[in-house]
């Protein structure tokens, strides 16, 4: 490799080599906070340097791009590492977890998504899929005496390596039909006559597929609840947010270059929307714990977004992209709050624990339910505009039966937000008070609750600099 | 249609945000409840201060008497833009003449009175918002905003069944406003499309081209959402519970402010946006609104409860109200603006009332309550008065907006008025039964002397004064009105 493809890949590089770096002097000086903190740095160099350096290859290897999109993904993956090493600082403290390896295991599973979300080879896009998911498995059972987490780990590691032969015959198929790994030659070469080769088709079937399992759609979302609740909710939020996001990031790209030739597969995904937004919001009904609401919550999300990339072009990818941020910000600041709830063997997850809690801790409560609030859509809270987006973009594209499906899950879904926010303000606690928030936590609530607000109230900077990046 | 402001000065979004920056400070000093007493009443207070002295510098001529626009999201091409007429300027009158009063009912407040005073005055923002947004995504935004600062009022700081309340208030006002944002894209899409500027503008998207099916659909939505809050029947069966379970600032907020958001909506938006539609819609609308009227006003009578009576009587004077827009002419929509704001006054003022009797007596139910009249004559000759004013005793504050309404109805549709004739029988009906009950006959209580205290003086001394006035002269009210409802009805048979 040249120097300048080096270059070229340096946020990815520093994520990677800082995590190598924390995992070997970790082991030397066993200091869990100093680590967790370098993580923390070493994240958000990477973001300021795919932020701030223009890279001098517009590809590497074949295999990986540095465009704008490329680089404006990286930078939010990195800060969600971040975020989440910052919210970890306690969590890892009274779980006992092993500082370096947690750190550098984090940072490394940023390398992943970011290499995911600059794939432009299906080659590329394997193993950046796996490089993350690989770790992600280690950290979901990382609580060593926690069942749970090991039942989370193994049930993720099972389906997860159903997917990964899903998506390695996927591209295999898709490679035969069209004699190319690079994303653009391979779809180019899928078509003939605006139509899709059987081969081409069959293959994309099965990468649907695989997608489908990792962002979880229905019918592929049954590990998500299960993994969610045993994941330590550090790792449940980037299961969440960050390792969702990275592969819808990587597929609108991927069906943009179908063009109109995608359009049985398109189809699919239509179905996919719409029993995705109803069976997730009605599952998440009848849940009477936070972690597995969310779980569901995120399946509805992910149908609301597969709206959007179903409408693709600009209209569509502003309408995800923006979707997608103001999403993680609320679903980790939930996330968040339940780690900053922790005890030193359980988390607080069920509704009549957190009784009447708001009163004894009202900054998180509050936060919370701001969170509960943005993800229902209720104005003026980010995810109205996130809604208001996709709906919009949907009803410009002839999709008015998504957009009136996604309205009514909306409505319903809104039940399932408020009844946390009930348990929590409207009814009375048997008093015992959980432990005091440290620092790290409320700064980061704090700064996931400015944006939710700020991108609730004046959206306008965000959605432009989207138009700017995309592909 | 658009008149300059005569300064500079961005008073539209003083009255707006006020509010919200006392909330924020209340929730800063969170620590001492006094304190939030008092910059929640100084909030208000200053408020009401400052739209007196806006509705007394303006010169009530037709068009915008204040204008403000901004570049907000460009994106979707929606500004902020605000603007006041003489119907928007009374209603926002109303309601911070109101929010005093519900800050001043609620001054013994106990539990957690800094989030109660916070939320009180988000949801001031929320309805002053309601009433100035000139561009629809911002009417949205406004319309949604007074739905938290509810659902926590009702259900954190309600009686018995305050969740269920809360949280059927929630939904079923969601529903109706999630149709009204569906229409609200489709109709902006259909804008641009036709003209190539894509923007929410009111006056924007007036000038859409639709077919009549669109036009009829949309309409449909957007009175969802409107009939919903108003509630017309049968949109109506969240109202006797949020009313009856949400604590006295609460109801207060629900009857006097809060329902007339939805017919603010109808006028402003729904009528003057799908004109022919509304045309088409007007006998349906009457016969729904005298339903109303009458089903309302019987249920009422058969209530056990003080406050659902209240509540089942404020479904029945806005089915008047309703009534008074159906009949589609000058004397009968002066009638029907002059009636939200009567009906504010005078259910605000019971709502009080019922309040300051529970506080005595421990109860609502009827069947427990009378003789008040022999311990607490002072506080039972103001509930007589405004009993009096609430059933459109002449001279009294309902009276002159029913009387415009059946004249302006009358001339339209006689049968119509006649049959709504019927409903002003009936809400004597029913609210002589409730004087009956809570201040005559056998006292129960015959120890309890607690007449009213300075600080009730304070509140009733000038909701009664305002019941007395607008019933006998309601003449600066309707001053402001004339241009802005001929406007609103000019252009059309």
């Amino acid at each position: 490799m040249s120097l300048a493809e080096l270059l070229s890949l340096l946020p990815q590089l520093i994520l990677a080599l800082g995590g190598t770096a924390i995992l070997m002097c970790g082991a030397w000086l066993p200091n869990r906070r100093l680590w967790l903190l370098t993580g923390m740095g070493v994240a958000l160099t990477a973001a300021l340097t795919a932020g701030l350096m223009e890279p001098p290859l517009a590809e590497v290897a074949g295999m990986y791009g540095t465009s704008l999109y490329a680089r404006f993904c990286t930078i939010f993956w990195a800060l969600i590492i971040a975020l989440t090493l910052m919210i970890s600082c306690r969590y890892a403290e009274l779980h006992k977890f092993g500082g370096g390896e947690y750190a550098s295991l984090l940072l490394f599973a940023g390398t992943g998504m970011s290499l995911l979300s600059a794939a432009t080879s299906l080659v590329g896009l394997f193993l950046g899929l796996e490089a993350f998911t690989l770790v992600l498995y280690i950290l979901i059972a990382f609580n060593r005496t926690d069942n749970r987490g090991a039942e989370a780990g193994l049930k993720y590691l099972v389906l997860g390596a159903v997917a990964t032969g899903f998506l390695a015959f996927g591209i295999a198929l898709i490679y035969t039909a069209s004699g190319s790994f690079h994303l653009q030659e391979a779809l180019a070469g899928l078509q003939v006559e605006g139509s899709l080769r059987p081969l081409g088709l069959a293959g994309w079937a099965l990468l649907l597929v695989a997608v489908g399992f990792k962002i979880s759609l229905v019918p592929f979302h049954l590990w998500t609840p299960d993994v969610y609740q045993g994941a330590p909710a550090p790792i449940s939020a980037v299961l969440a947010t960050a390792a969702k996001g990275a592969v819808v990031t990587a597929f609108l790209p991927l069906l943009a270059g179908l063009g109109s030739a995608g359009a049985e597969v398109k189809s699919i995904i239509w179905l996919l929307a719409i029993i995705t937004m109803l069976v997730g919001t009605f599952a998440a009904l009848p849940q009477t714990n936070l972690k597995r609401m969310l779980a569901y919550s995120s399946v509805a999300h992910m149908g609301y977004m597969m709206i959007a990339l179903l409408v693709g072009g600009e209209i569509g990818g502003q309408a995800l992209l923006f979707y997608l941020i103001v999403y993680s910000f609320a679903t980790f600041g939930a996330f968040g709050v339940v780690t900053s709830w922790a005890l030193e063997n359980e988390e607080i997850q069920d509704y009549a624990d957190i009784r009447g809690l708001g009163y004894l801790h009202p900054r998180r409560s509050s936060a919370l339910a701001a969170f509960l609030f943005s993800l229902a859509g209720i104005p003026p809270l980010a995810g109205f505009f996130g809604k208001f987006g996709i709906f919009h973009a949907a009803l410009r594209s002839d999709y008015a039966e998504l957009a009136i499906i996604g309205i009514f899950t909306s409505l319903v879904s809104l039940y399932y937000y408020m009844r946390p926010i009930i348990v929590l303000f409207m009814q009375d606690r048997a008093a015992y008070q959980l432990r005091e928030g440290c620092r790290e936590e409320f700064v980061l609530l704090a700064s996931c609750f400015a944006a939710i607000l700020l991108l609730g109230v004046y959206p306008g900077p965000l959605l432009e600099l989207i138009i700017l990046v995309l592909p | 249609m658009i008149a300059d402001t005569s300064t500079n000065f961005p008073i539209l979004s003083l009255l707006l945000w006020l509010p919200l920056l006392g909330s924020l400070l209340c929730l800063v000093w969170r620590k001492s409840p006094n304190a939030c007493r008092w910059l929640a009443l100084g909030t208000t207070s200053l408020l009401l201060v400052v739209s007196i002295g806006l509705a007394m510098s303006v010169d009530p001529v037709g068009g915008w008497l204040k204008y403000e626009d901004y570049r907000w999201i460009e994106t979707f091409g929606i500004r902020y833009t605000l603007g006041l007429d003489g119907i928007s300027l009374l209603l926002i009158l109303l309601t911070a003449f109101l929010q005093v009063i519900a800050v001043l009912i609620s001054w013994d407040m106990r539990y957690h009175p800094a989030l109660f005073f916070a939320l009180v005055l988000v949801l001031e923002t929320g309805i002053i918002g309601v009433f100035l947004a000139l561009d629809m995504v911002l009417f949205y935004l406004f319309w949604e905003l007074m739905l938290i600062p509810m659902f926590f009022l009702i259900g954190v700081w309600g009686h018995e069944r305050r969740v269920y309340a809360a949280v059927k208030f929630f939904l079923f006002t969601l529903a109706g406003s999630l149709l009204l944002l569906l229409a609200l894209i489709s109709l902006y899409l259909l804008h641009g499309e036709q003209t190539g500027v894509y923007s929410f503008a009111l006056d924007a998207l007036k000038q859409t081209e639709l077919s009549s099916t669109q036009e009829m659909l949309f309409f449909l939505c957007f009175m969802a959402a409107f009939a919903v809050k108003v509630p017309l029947f049968p949109f109506h069966t969240w109202l006797p519970d949020a009313h009856t379970e949400a604590p006295a600032a609460g109801s207060v907020d629900l009857a006097g402010l809060l329902l007339k958001t939805g017919v603010y909506g109808m006028i402003r938006f729904a009528f003057p946006l799908f004109p022919l539609a509304t045309q088409k819609a007007l006998p349906v609308l009457a016969v729904l609104a005298l339903i109303g009227l009458f089903y309302a006003a019987w249920v009422a009578y058969l209530q056990l409860d003080v406050k659902r009576i209240v509540a089942y009587s404020s479904i029945s004077h806005l089915g008047f109200v309703i009534l008074g827009l159906a009949a589609w002419n000058q004397t009968a929509w002066e009638g029907s603006i002059l009636l939200m704001i009567n009906h504010g006054v005078t259910t605000g003022a019971l709502f009080v009332m019922i309040a300051m009797i529970r506080q005595r007596t421990g109860t609502r139910e009827i069947e427990k309550l009378g003789g008040l009249w022999r311990t607490q004559p002072n506080l039972s000759a103001f509930f007589l008065l405004f009993c009096f004013a609430s059933l459109g005793l002449p001279g009294l504050a309902n009276f002159a907006g029913e009387i415009l309404i059946l004249i302006g109805t009358f001339a339209e549709h006689p049968v119509w008025a006649s049959l709504a004739v019927g409903g002003v029988l009936f809400s004597a009906a029913y609210m002589l039964r409730l004087v009956q009950e809570v201040i005559w006959g056998p006292s129960c209580h015959p120890h309890d002397r607690h007449d009213l205290c300075a600080r009730e003086w304070l509140i009733v001394v000038p909701l009664a004064l305002l019941v007395v006035l607008l019933g006998c002269y309601p003449q600066p009210i309707l001053e402001p009105l004339r241009e802005p409802v001929q406007m609103l009805l000019g252009g059309l048979p």
